[in-house]
């Protein structure tokens, strides 16, 4: 449904609170037809607010967006899909490394990756990404501060 | 007291408390001139708000995503009770209109749960004074929609059989296929006319008796009926908030003993925002169409 949205009615993110009202209608939908899926997104919630320097808020295409000081680390939208940016080079090994890392479902020429969590495991390996991409900022400040 | 007036009760409590104090200042602003016009910000920012508020009462409780959206059902429950009482509402406008206030109030709750982590108060109140702001500028705009639907039958009848059937028809005792028919919202059943000329009165009667006056002023005898709709019941369901304007019936003769039907209804949304409710308002007019349509072939079919 995301994919088919934001390929026909993606001009309407101009809107807004559309993107919010949007993203509410596929929590909706997949608290029907999913309902794991909000309780994993909670715990990875749970867990990466609990990293130094991580807060979290609302995505401006909505979902939730995770945060390491002013840089994105990834947003999941709400019927689970997390999309991050990573560097080209990484999206490739990642993508090599599991099949479950996509192409962003919107920008595929670019480092954004898409990653559908739809288990347990599927979770696990979102907070991997995350830790990943908290880590490469974590490591990019302190060489900054060493300058 | 304390133990009633909970963070959990306060969040049902005051947040419906606020939705209804701005629909019932906007209402009180707008007085007559508002034509029982029900703006697009009563159905969005209103439960939008309502969720944003309900939220801030919920922000110190560790509940996950499941329940909030829980506590989101029971607020538009609550919500959509109080609009029976104080606005006299009917059941089918309610079915209608849940889905729009519940999502709107989930994603003001949801939207709300991620700001009150920060404790940014001007953020928060920014964005409460923004949704006012949009409120107070739909609230007083001009709201003005109209449209037509138009829907297509054939039937195996000579174009002068078909005719005598759409100026009059016999009462429909078939059951209804509509969902909305089914749940008891009022379907056409039988229609009478004084005459067959421009000028004549024409009634339409629906399967709760009531009846849409309508007088013809278009006669063009196997070809035109265009009738305008001269008196419609107001009701609490749905009738309060479309206006049935102008009906049409168009015959087209297939030379081969068959008959085009073409129906046209125009009406008019009392009821906002349009990208919602036209939906449900094409939806009802077509069946209602159809209804008539397929009950005017059924009879002329008859041998």
């Amino acid at each position: 449904m995301l994919r088919f949205v934001t390929q026909y009615f993606g001009f309407l993110k101009a809107v807004p609170g559309a993107a919010l009202v949007f993203d509410a209608w596929l929590r909706i939908a997949t608290l029907f037809t999913h309902p794991d899926v909000s309780g994993y997104i909670d715990s990875i919630e749970r867990e990466v607010s609990g990293w130094d320097n991580i807060c979290t808020g609302i995505h401006k295409y909505g979902g939730m967006r995770f945060n390491c000081a002013k840089h994105e680390l990834g947003h999941i939208h709400s019927n689970g899909l997390l999309d991050m940016l990573f560097t080209r080079e990484m999206k490739k090994q990642l993508m090599a490394a599991d099949d479950r890392v996509t192409h962003h479902h919107v920008f595929k020429n670019t480092g954004w990756i898409s990653f559908y969590i739809k288990t347990e495991a599927d979770a696990a390996y979102a907070v991997n990404l995350l830790k990943m991409a908290y880590d490469g900022y974590k490591v990019k400040e302190s060489v900054s501060a060493c300058n | 007291m304390n133990r009633i007036f909970t963070p959990k009760v306060n969040g049902y409590l005051f947040s419906n408390a606020m939705g209804f104090a701005i629909i019932w200042l906007s209402k009180y602003l707008s007085g007559p001139s508002g034509n029982g016009v029900l703006i697009f910000s009563e159905f969005t920012i209103v439960p939008f708000l309502i969720g944003f508020i309900s939220a801030w009462f919920w922000r110190n409780d560790k509940i996950d995503s499941m329940t909030l959206v829980s506590r989101c059902v029971l607020t538009c429950f609550i919500a959509i009770m109080l609009t029976v009482i104080l606005f006299a509402e009917g059941i089918i406008c309610l079915v209608i209109v849940s889905p729009l206030v519940w999502s709107f109030i989930v994603a003001g709750a949801f939207t709300g749960r991620a700001m009150f982590r920060h404790n940014n108060d001007t953020l928060n109140v920014s964005v409460v004074l923004a949704l006012l702001v949009v409120f107070v500028i739909d609230s007083t705009s001009v709201h003005h929609y109209e449209n037509m639907v138009a829907d297509k039958i054939v039937i195996n009848a000579p174009v002068s059989k078909v005719w005598k059937n759409v100026v009059a028809y016999k009462r429909n005792t078939s059951p209804d296929k509509y969902w909305l028919f089914k749940m008891g919202m009022p379907s056409p059943v039988e229609s009478t006319t004084e005459g067959y000329y421009v000028g004549a009165k024409r009634k339409c009667i629906f399967s709760n008796g009531y009846v849409f006056d309508e007088k013809i002023v278009v006669y063009q005898e196997n070809k035109n009926l265009t009738f305008d709709i001269t008196e419609q019941p107001r009701d609490p369901e749905i009738m309060g908030h479309i206006d049935i304007l102008r009906g049409q019936f168009l015959l087209q003769d297939n030379g081969n003993n068959t008959t085009t039907v073409i129906g046209n209804s125009w009406y008019r949304l009392y009821v906002f925002p349009v990208w919602y409710y036209d939906i449900w308002a094409k939806s009802i007019t077509r069946n209602v169409h159809l209804r008539v349509m397929e009950h005017i072939k059924q009879i002329s079919e008859v041998k």
